[in-house]
């Protein structure tokens, strides 16, 4: 047996047995990449080169974005920033049949407009959210679905911890990457408000009473502040102004001095909050540094050129190669969280994808969109288990609700995939691609 | 670890060198590379291959050197920049000026007389030096006009790489250095947060710096080679017959790199001006004068980094 | 034991709270720079990037402590009590073999070597900021061996003890 064959075999065991008996995956994918790793190299020094690497892996200024834009969202909740667009949302979608589910995906595309992750929305927004559909009667399996499939539109609408994650393993702009983000994000949103009108449809729902037209924009207006937000950070990063690193520094300062207006958040809590954020950042962050172990011992192993050459020697077209890789990367969501498989496999399907002349935005905006869909399938799917939870419900109840969504959101990915122009119309417009 | 005995001829397996590079394939480096790759395995009858892997796959620059010193990657191509961390006498061949052509640049670098102890001072450390590579001149390009001068760079926001000494440098040359990642250069000159940056002009036009930076000005001010480091052990557990074609034949890989270089420039020179920039040569002498202090500055601490400036100055 | 969890627990807390603080002044003091007095700082990013790098290490360590990283348990959670507890242990001693080897021994090893590497900017040894990895494995095979204890004195799986797991926090 080959070197190749043997690596992937230690790894691809390794990984699975460890995920299955419930080990924490930072250590599946950790030990079962050190494990090969020892055997390409030793034991000495595959201990090493791990250690290397996990070390290495996180040390970037760019990645330095993630914690700031974590600790920011942590602010905004613990501030009463997201409440108001919450609120917002509410009246922005009043009007339509099923209002409530509506308010749920447009207020998790807000939500997601001011922080870069998918489960800190679901959480955030399904708490609220919820039990106000409850009161009204809608299903609670279905007012969770929708909470859990919309929220991790937020992913692709700018901040983005995966689209950050993306430009540093590609080399492309970030700036380009988030404005590329804006409306295949939006899209996914209007693709789940799809399912939702069906719903209310059938069921008959009703929309919610308008509230008085004064009323609506005192809350509309009590949510300036917090938009203006967006306009500070994601303007200045995608003019150009300032870097992702110092634009999420600076919404952590900005939401820190609203919060403190608004009275929300004393000094004294400022302790609890940062070890808060510590906790969601190195959880996201030891991924990234054991999947910096596995894909430098699959380059070392060629298992990408292996796959590569897999690929493409099933078919040359370039149509059918598009939707293999959509395949492989819808499997591989399954089991993998973006953060990770973004690492892993930007470096083996990007080539293949400037092969046949494909931008690296695009290509960026349809890895994370498909991953993004993996993060609410099972078996591992944080924003699923999160918003589950928050719901109070098992998973496996769950999970039929949420089959018309995964339908919906895999069409949306193939005109994410064949519509270049969606991705890359707003950064064209704006200059950005070069 | 692997395949610790070379054998070939005798029907023994190939030992493949691993060799880390940070620039894509068909880069210069990575092209002479490949070459002496397929010369080398033809001259020991199979017993050693080489295998080039582009992109950062087996890790960044700094990281590979404690790759190869632990031998888990057998060689790499590093900046000297980076080797100064190693040995802060590298220094001398990275300072402003202190070549004037890839040819001058070459002959002192691979020339055992001049280099003296310099590239065997970390054999201990698990490195050995085979030698350096050409890597460019790097020059300033703006947005708004050339600069011939150091008062027309005044004032004028000029991107480097995130080191003090460069951001010093620039001070020096007149502009303000500002150090920012290269990912997001393109849009800051375009936004006006910059007014250019200073590169080679394969990556000013790689990165089409060119569309929104059409002026490149040769002040020629720096021209910082790569190292190619191999592990010591591997090395000396070379016969000394195959050391010897390796020697050779790295010899001929510098050559080589130095010529498609010069074919590479020419290409991104057309490419840029079909873009719409214009290339300035210039006086470099003001430039020169005004980094003085910081190439003083840079040899006060050690005899032996003079030493090493000297003679290469001494070379012209 | 108990005691000693307390105290490292605080211990971890404290330095982290301090790091992200730091790392919030540095970047923030960097932004301002750069753009009030125009005098932009290699080294704030420098001592930044290494600064968040300790940064997760160590929350790694805290988040190992509240057994609080992202896993999938629900074939664990369909198993009888002993066979749970027994994969429980077996997990544990997954996160020491990880530690140990990778963190620590795999640690020591990249410190040693990269211990006259200076950084770009700051001039700081390399070697020095990498033993953040062994010190980081040693809190998280102490937090293992620690959850092993539990698991075997109180005879439950570590998720009917109280306070033993956190809800797990991911991005
Ligand atoms: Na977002
Ligand atoms: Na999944």
């Amino acid at each position: 047996m080959d070197i190749a064959t043997t690596l992937a075999l230690v790894l691809l065991f390794g990984v699975v047995t460890l995920l299955a008996l419930g080990a924490p995956i930072a250590i599946g994918i950790g030990l079962a990449s050190a494990a090969a790793m020892m055997v390409g190299l030793g034991p000495e020094n595959g201990m090493q080169t791990s250690a290397q690497r996990m070390f290495t892996g996180t040390t970037s200024f760019t990645l330095l974005a993630i914690p700031f834009f974590i600790l920011a969202g942590v602010i905004m909740n613990n501030g009463g920033i997201s409440r108001r667009l919450v609120d917002a949302a509410k009246v922005l979608s009043g009007r339509l049949p099923g209002s409530l589910a509506h308010t749920n995906v447009v207020a998790n595309m807000m939500f997601g407009s001011i922080s870069g992750s998918g489960v800190a929305s679901a959480a955030a927004v399904g708490g609220t959210m919820g039990p106000m559909q409850a009161k009204e009667g809608y299903r609670a399996e279905f007012s969770a679905a929708t909470n859990i499939a919309s929220a991790p539109a937020g992913l692709l609408i700018p901040p983005s911890n995966t689209l950050i994650v993306y430009s540093l393993v590609s080399g492309t702009s970030i700036a380009a990457l988030f404005l590329a983000g804006y409306l295949p994000g939006i899209l996914w949103g209007l693709a789940t408000m799809v399912v939702v009108a069906v719903y209310a449809w059938r069921r008959k729902l009703k929309a919610q009473s308008p509230g008085s037209l004064r009323a609506g924009l005192k809350v509309l207006l009590d949510a300036v502040p917090s938009l203006l937000l967006i306009v500070i950070v994601i303007g200045g990063i995608v003019g150009g102004v300032f870097t992702a690193t110092e634009g999420s520094a600076i919404a952590v300062v900005y939401a820190l001095l609203l919060s403190f207006v608004y009275r929300t958040i004393k000094v004294r809590e400022l302790p609890s909050i940062l070890i808060e954020s510590t906790k969601i950042t190195a959880a996201v962050m030891i991924l990234i540094g054991v999947s910096s172990i596995m894909s430098w011992v699959m380059s070392y192993a060629g298992i990408p050129d292996l796959i590569a050459s897999t690929l493409l020697g099933i078919t040359d077209n370039t149509v059918m190669i598009l939707i293999l890789m959509n395949i492989v990367l819808l499997l591989v969501g399954t089991f993998m969280d973006p953060t990770p498989a973004v690492l892993i496999f930007t470096p083996i399907f990007l080539p293949i994808a400037l092969g046949f002349g494909m931008d690296p935005v695009h290509f960026g905006i349809m890895i994370v969109f498909n991953l993004c869909i993996g993060t609410i399938t099972p078996p591992v799917g944080p924003v699923l288990f999160v918003g589950a939870r928050i719901a109070g419900l098992r998973i496996e109840s769950v999970i039929r609700s949420l089959l018309p969504y995964f339908a919906v959101l895999v069409a949306t990915l193939m005109v994410v995939t064949f519509v270049p122009a969606l991705s890359l119309w707003l950064p064209g417009v704006a200059g950005l691609m070069p | 670890a692997c395949g610790s005995a070379a054998g070939g001829e005798d029907g023994g397996a190939t030992k493949t060198l691993k060799v880390a590079f940070n620039q894509p394939e068909g880069h210069p480096q990575f092209v002479a590379m490949e070459e002496l790759g397929e010369k080398l395995n033809e001259r020991t009858g199979g017993a050693y291959d080489i295998q080039v892997f582009p992109n950062e796959l087996l890790g960044s620059q700094q990281e590979t050197i404690t790759g190869v010193q632990s031998g888990s990657i057998d060689m790499s191509i590093v900046v000297g920049s980076l080797m100064e961390n190693v040995n802060p006498d590298f220094v001398a061949f990275d300072l402003p000026y202190v070549f004037e052509s890839s040819e001058q640049q070459m002959s002192v670098l691979n020339d055992p007389e001049i280099t003296g102890d310099l590239y065997s001072s970390m054999e201990e450390q698990g490195i050995h030096v085979a030698g350096a590579f050409h890597s460019g001149v790097r020059n300033v390009y703006t947005k708004d006009k050339a600069v011939p001068t150091p008062s027309d760079l005044s004032g004028q926001k000029i991107r480097v790489i995130q080191n003090d000494t460069m951001v010093e440098m620039m001070n020096l040359m007149g502009g303000v250095g500002t150090a920012m990642g290269q990912g997001d250069v393109y849009t800051a000159i375009q936004s006006g947060v910059l007014d250019g940056g200073e590169n080679n002009e394969l990556i000013y036009n790689g990165l089409k710096h060119d569309e929104v930076a059409p002026h490149y000005t040769y002040t020629q001010h720096l021209m910082v080679p790569d190292y190619l480091i191999v592990n010591s052990d591997l090395y000396e557990g070379m016969s000394e017959e195959h050391r010897a074609v390796f020697e050779e034949e790295f010899a001929a890989a510098v050559d080589s790199e130095v010529a498609l270089w010069e074919t590479s420039v020419e290409e991104a020179k057309a490419a840029a001006e079909e873009a719409g920039a214009e290339f300035h040569e210039i006086d470099t002498a003001p430039f020169k004068e005004a980094v003085q202090p910081l190439v003083d500055s840079k040899l006060e601490g050690s005899d032996e980094a003079r030493k090493l400036y000297d003679a290469a100055q001494a070379a012209k | 034991m108990n005691t000693l969890k307390r105290i490292i627990d605080t211990l971890l807390a404290g330095v982290c709270a301090v790091l992200f603080a730091s790392l919030v002044l540095l970047v923030t003091w960097q932004v301002f720079t750069r753009f009030l007095l125009d005098n932009p700082s290699a080294f704030s990013e420098e001592l930044a990037t290494y600064c968040f790098v300790w940064l997760v290490l160590f929350g790694t360590a805290l988040v190992f402590g509240e057994n609080g990283h992202m896993a999938m348990d629900f074939i664990k959670n369909r198993f009888p009590l002993r066979l749970k507890m027994a994969v429980e242990i077996a997990i544990q001693l997954c996160v020491i073999a990880f530690a140990a080897m990778v963190m620590v021994r795999g640690g020591l090893s990249s410190a040693s070597l990269a211990w006259n590497q200076a950084t770009g900017s700051i001039q700081i040894p390399l070697g020095i900021l990498y033993l953040a990895l062994p010190i980081s494995g040693a809190l998280i095979i102490f937090y293992s061996v620690y959850s092993i204890l539990q698991i075997v004195r109180l005879g439950r799986p570590l998720e009917d003890i109280p306070g033993a797991v956190r809800p797990e926090v991911a991005e």
